[in-house]
């Protein structure tokens, strides 16, 4: 895999990650101050925008490899948000947490090489 | 788990509403939608060309435009699954697509997975069933 695919990829499922993150943050901003205000239709734009991103991206991808072979990188979305976990509410990590995401990012060199 | 909770789950409705048929209408929609795109991503595949990076020429494919309408309608299922059954059951339960995906890439749509592959797709598939739970409960927080 060329680094420009590998690169599309980590766009690809960051901008997922963050569009759905964003997307919740919406929902809350809506439970407490409703639907019309600029807030929460800028949020709801943003994360609209960032899943547009995501899709075309992964429909670029899938002209090129195998759905079996793009499908297993969606883990990396789990490395991203544990990482996330980690520095924006300064979590200590469940062993659980660690082994898991140790398995995905060790599949994920496995099926890159295949 | 709260009293209002459990009451909430006690009270789901029947038929075409149950929140379970739901999330497996849910799931099924995202599996058949992975397939549809992968087909009409390469009925027009034009890999000669840098742009077809951006995926847009994928829009030319009939095939693509069910796939969007089968991630709206997963995603309405999803959202109404959210409000009968808890995210930290319903997400793991949801990644049952993990499973299915590879299996369909495999039996439907005819790719060839090496042994290595296959290896590499078990230990996402094990890593994520772990990781299904405290994953959901990060994201509740996030």
């Amino acid at each position: 895999m060329s680094i420009l695919a590998f690169f599309f990829i980590v766009v690809s499922l960051l901008s997922f990650v963050v569009a759905q993150l964003v997307l919740k943050r919406a929902m809350e901003v809506s439970a407490t101050s409703g639907l019309r205000n600029s807030r929460f239709l800028s949020l709801i734009a943003i994360g609209t925008a960032l899943m547009t991103v995501s899709f075309f991206l992964t429909l670029g991808l899938l002209q090129r490899f195998d759905l079996s072979y793009l499908y297993p990188f969606q883990g990396l979305s789990v490395i991203f948000i544990t990482l996330t976990a980690a520095v924006v509410l300064k979590e200590k990590l469940s062993l659980r947490l660690i082994v898991g995401a140790v398995l995905i990012s060790a599949g994920i060199v496995l099926v890159s090489m295949s | 788990m709260t009293n209002d909770r459990k009451k909430q789950m006690q009270d789901r409705p029947s038929g075409f509403g149950n929140p379970w048929l739901q999330l497996a209408l849910s799931v099924a929609c995202v599996l058949v939608s992975e397939f549809l795109l992968k087909r009409g991503a390469t009925e027009v595949a034009n890999t000669d060309s840098a742009w077809s990076w951006t995926g847009v020429n994928g829009l030319a494919s009939p095939l693509v435009w069910w796939a969007i309408l089968l991630i709206i309608a997963s995603f309405i299922s999803w959202l109404y699954v959210l409000r009968y059954i808890p995210i930290t059951i319903a997400f793991p339960l949801s990644r049952v697509v993990d499973i299915l995906v590879p299996l369909g890439c495999w039996i439907f749509l005819g790719e060839l997975i090496s042994p290595l592959r296959w290896c590499g797709i078990a230990l996402v598939i094990i890593g994520l069933a772990l990781v299904a739970k405290p994953i959901a409960q990060i994201e509740e927080r996030l």
